[in-house]
């Protein structure tokens, strides 16, 4: 393989690689926001929160894969203690209330979080057996990349398992198109929609722990990864996992061939995929409902 | 009494749509409220099943109270729901439709020989065993009553609100929908029925109660309203 | 109800507060206020499509920024361009943008509506930031020259003294600010509300309902240019943060905070804004702690805001009395 190949091919990965870390918050966004219909701009905070209480478990036993298992799972906690006692109040308000309340939310966890860590860029290390390149036909790859795809779609087979296969994921799929039915029908329908914020909040705090050795641990983390999501569940249409799949990958790619060629102009062409894509469709590419 | 309400008051914004409306339901009675449209029989229900919640009044079934309760906590006592326009899951199958009205621990409290499940209902109803794969969205609007019905019947309730079942059906699919409510209730199924087709209401309750402008306006059973013209003129006829 | 003398006496109270204002509380504070009423009618407009449309919307501060690149340019590569002019080309770049945009978002629901105001918001912050010759990205455009207000041979007021700055933004924001008032009160005003409670009951009137909204969308598209206009000659600088979508935020707070659905309300929270800031600032490292606090408890506890408490606290007084 010659060397421009190579190049379009490891860019392709890097690209591949970014695009599975969005696609993990945003299918956590996907599921309570598309399809629960909970605005929340909390989101990426929880995300930047979980890749804080990774660093914190990582300083604490030096094991990459207990940061893993723990740090997603005291974010999702975190999150649905905010459902239960918070955003579920203000859920009959409608959109506005959870925008004010969720930025309200967003803005004092990052403050707990200054206060804390302090604002310095966190420095957390690829676990051992992670580290360095594999050679696949020829190539060399970054195996922490090929991991983060790997851990993306483990994540995503996990969900599609839960929504398709359980008992619970019928319900939630119920409850989107008619959630005061299902209600009727006896079954607890806030304690399902503080389930599925919890996992959607999980499923940004493993993106959150995979990101963390990449682009070290620091405030701004969220507003990088949070408006990418958003922009992400719109664009691929509410409550689509499959719109929100394609999307990412689109975004990804697009940022690393980007900066390639366009370097200065790399992040507007996002936007301008998204503006094309909402002025033809408003609903978004697989969105049928608004 | 197996169902007492007492004095609803129920607004929606500021319009009073309920104004101190009180029903009762005995086991094993057909109880069918009757009335022009929006005169706020569908109010009635879900004030009872707590959609909506009243501003006063007492919703008490087997003694205990479940005023502003929240929908599943009624539910899961006993009554059971079948709204206007179904609202069927159209993205579920029929099979997911039905397993939705599944209520755990339910179902040991019934006695056996009147206990609904897939089989009794595929049984009594072959059509959905037929479509069972097919999404709830894709069948025929008969269908989707019968579907409807059934999801109910699922979680074993002890007593169920109909709201307008025979609703845009053709007069086959409305005397088939009218049979299973009697069997239903033949089973030992109480129900309260809201009705706009008078013949079927009259042919299966035993008691009714008439709503004019968000109130009640008359209630006896089915031969005094029988024998009383000028009631029917007042509160039914267009 | 308050008579008309009482409601002179008011009109004229507040005028002489905001004359004597400078005088009394110095420089600093006579800062912070023109930085209190910029956020005002910044507000005030957002309020218009907010609160009598129902419209919500996440990327307004692209009209805000457009309004101090178009007056900060202008007066970047035109020598001698008069002040006024300068807030004129502010008012035009927004408004233009306005009007193509319109045509785009005028039939969207609600949801759509604000996503895709998020998403041109943000492509509007993006491109603020990486076109760097002409906004100056990061370090955006500062220190360009501020005419003074004149009329050749009659006056010319140094506008870089901070109290002429402070006459001068008062004047035009007021005017502002009245002008977006008197539209509530003509039928145009009394059209927008029936949008809100009833969209389809105004179709069927025969009213052209995305003709009515564009019209109103121009309005407060350019009326947030203006602000962001006198934003740019305030602090002689403009520069990508001001697009960035937390200002687009900060407005529907302000509204929230200080009673959706009234006019005077986003005035009222703009001011607690300004305090808030002024105070946490003052005795805290932690404002965003605090001002988060504070959303929380709004939301939670009164989610119509001051002029909500305020009729709650008045209604349930005079029953008191009436007891």
């Amino acid at each position: 393989m010659d060397a421009t190949t190579a190049m379009y091919v490891a860019q392709g990965l890097h690209g591949l690689a970014y695009g599975m870390i969005l696609f993990l918050v945003a299918s956590g966004l996907t599921l309570i926001f598309g399809m629960m219909g909970i605005l929340t701009l909390a989101h990426a905070a929880f995300f930047m929160l979980s890749a804080y209480f990774s660093y914190q478990v990582m300083q604490m036993t030096q094991n990459f894969w207990l940061a893993l298992l723990i740090a997603p799972v005291v974010a999702g906690i975190v999150g649905v203690l905010c459902e239960r006692f918070l955003i579920r109040r203000v859920h009959v308000m409608g959109h506005i209330g959870e925008l004010i309340l969720t930025v309200g939310i967003s803005l004092v966890i990052l403050d707990a979080v200054k206060a804390i860590w302090s604002t310095d860029s966190l420095y957390v290390d690829i676990p051992e057996c992670l580290q360095g390149l594999v050679s696949i036909v020829g190539m060399e790859y970054p195996i922490y990349r090929l991991f983060i795809i790997g851990l993306a779609l483990l994540v995503l087979i996990f969900m599609a398992l839960i929504l398709y296969k359980t008992r619970l994921g019928m319900i939630v799929r119920a409850a989107v198109s008619d959630a005061d039915m299902v209600n009727a029908l006896g079954i607890n329908v806030p304690l399902v929609f503080m389930l599925v914020f919890g996992v959607g909040t999980w499923m940004a705090g493993v993106a959150g722990v995979a990101i963390a050795p990449i682009l070290t641990v620091f405030p701004g983390l969220a507003d990088q990864m949070g408006m990418d999501a958003y922009i992400i569940v719109v664009v691929g249409g509410f409550g689509s996992l499959s719109g929100a799949f394609l999307v990412s990958i689109i975004f990804g790619l697009l940022s690393s061939y980007g900066v390639q060629f366009v370097s200065q102009l790399a992040p507007i062409l996002m936007f301008i995929f998204m503006a094309i894509v909402l002025v033809i469709k408003p609903v978004g590419i697989f969105g049928e409902r608004e | 009494m197996l169902l007492d309400v007492k004095n609803l008051n129920t607004y929606y914004g500021d319009s009073h749509v309920l104004q101190d409306m009180s029903l009762t339901i005995a086991e094993g009675e057909i109880v069918a409220l009757l009335g022009r449209n929006g005169m706020g029989k569908t109010t009635t229900m879900k004030s009872i099943i707590g959609l909506v919640k009243p501003k006063s009044g007492r919703v008490i079934y087997q003694g205990k109270d479940f005023t502003g309760r929240e929908p599943y906590q009624v539910a899961k006592a006993g009554i059971g729901y079948v709204p206007e326009e179904r609202r069927i899951f159209p993205n579920l199958s029929v099979l997911d439709n039905l397993k939705m009205g599944i209520k755990a621990g339910r179902a040991g409290k019934v006695q056996s020989k009147n206990r609904w499940d897939l089989d009794r209902i595929y049984e009594h109803f072959p059509v959905l065993k037929e479509r069972s794969a097919q999404k709830g969205g894709t069948l025929s609007g008969g269908e989707q009553q019968m579907l409807a019905i059934c999801r109910t019947l699922m979680g074993n309730p002890e007593l169920l609100l109909v709201d307008e079942p025979t609703e845009g059906l053709s007069p086959i699919l409305v005397k088939e929908v009218r049979d299973m409510l009697d069997d239903i209730n033949k089973a030992g199924v109480p129900i309260l029925l809201v009705e706009h087709n008078l013949k079927v209401a009259m042919s299966l309750a035993s008691r009714v109660y008439l709503m004019g402008k968000a109130h009640l306006g008359f209630s006896g059973t089915v031969e005094e309203l029988d024998a009383n013209p000028e009631i029917r003129a007042k509160y039914l006829e267009v | 109800m308050m008579n008309k003398t009482t409601k002179w006496i008011l009109w004229s109270v507040l005028l002489v507060f905001l004359i004597i204002y400078p005088l009394v509380f110095g420089i600093y504070y006579t800062n912070v206020f023109v930085t209190f009423a910029i956020a005002a009618l910044y507000a005030v407009a957002i309020q218009m499509l907010l609160g009598f449309t129902g419209f919500l919307s996440f990327g307004h501060a692209m009209y805000f920024g457009v309004g101090a690149y178009g007056t900060a340019i202008a007066l970047v590569h035109i020598k001698g361009l008069p002040l006024i002019v300068s807030v004129l080309f502010g008012f035009a770049s927004a408004l233009l943008l306005a009007l193509v945009m319109a045509p785009l978002v005028v039939r969207l629901s609600v949801t759509a509506f604000a996503m895709i105001h998020m998403a041109f918001g943000m492509l509007a912050y993006t491109l603020a930031l990486k076109l760097r010759n002409i906004t100056g990205g990061e370090d955006g455009i500062g220190a360009f020259p501020i005419p003074p207000l004149r009329i050749p041979g009659v006056f010319s007021i140094d506008m870089t003294d901070p109290t002429n700055f402070y006459y001068f933004a008062m004047v035009i924001l007021g005017v502002s600010i009245w002008i977006l008032w008197f539209v509530t009160k003509t039928p145009f005003g009394c059209l927008m509300v029936g949008i809100r409670d009833n969209a389809n009951r105004i179709d069927y009137l025969g009213f052209k309902l995305p003709q009515t909204k564009a019209v109103l969308y121009l309005l407060v598209g350019g009326f947030a240019g203006i602000a962001g206009s006198i934003f740019a000659l305030f602090q002689n600088l403009i520069s990508a943060m001001e697009l960035y979508i937390m200002h687009s935020f900060i407005q529907i707070m302000q509204i929230m905070v200080g009673g959706i659905g009234s006019f005077f309300g986003p005035i009222l929270g703009a001011g607690v804004f300004a305090v808030l800031e002024e105070l946490t600032s003052r005795y805290t490292q932690r404002v965003e702690l605090v001002i988060g606090l504070i959303l929380i408890l709004v939301i939670m506890y009164f989610p119509t805001g001051l002029i909500g408490m305020y009729h709650h606290f008045k209604t349930r007084f005079f029953t008191r009395q009436a007891d």
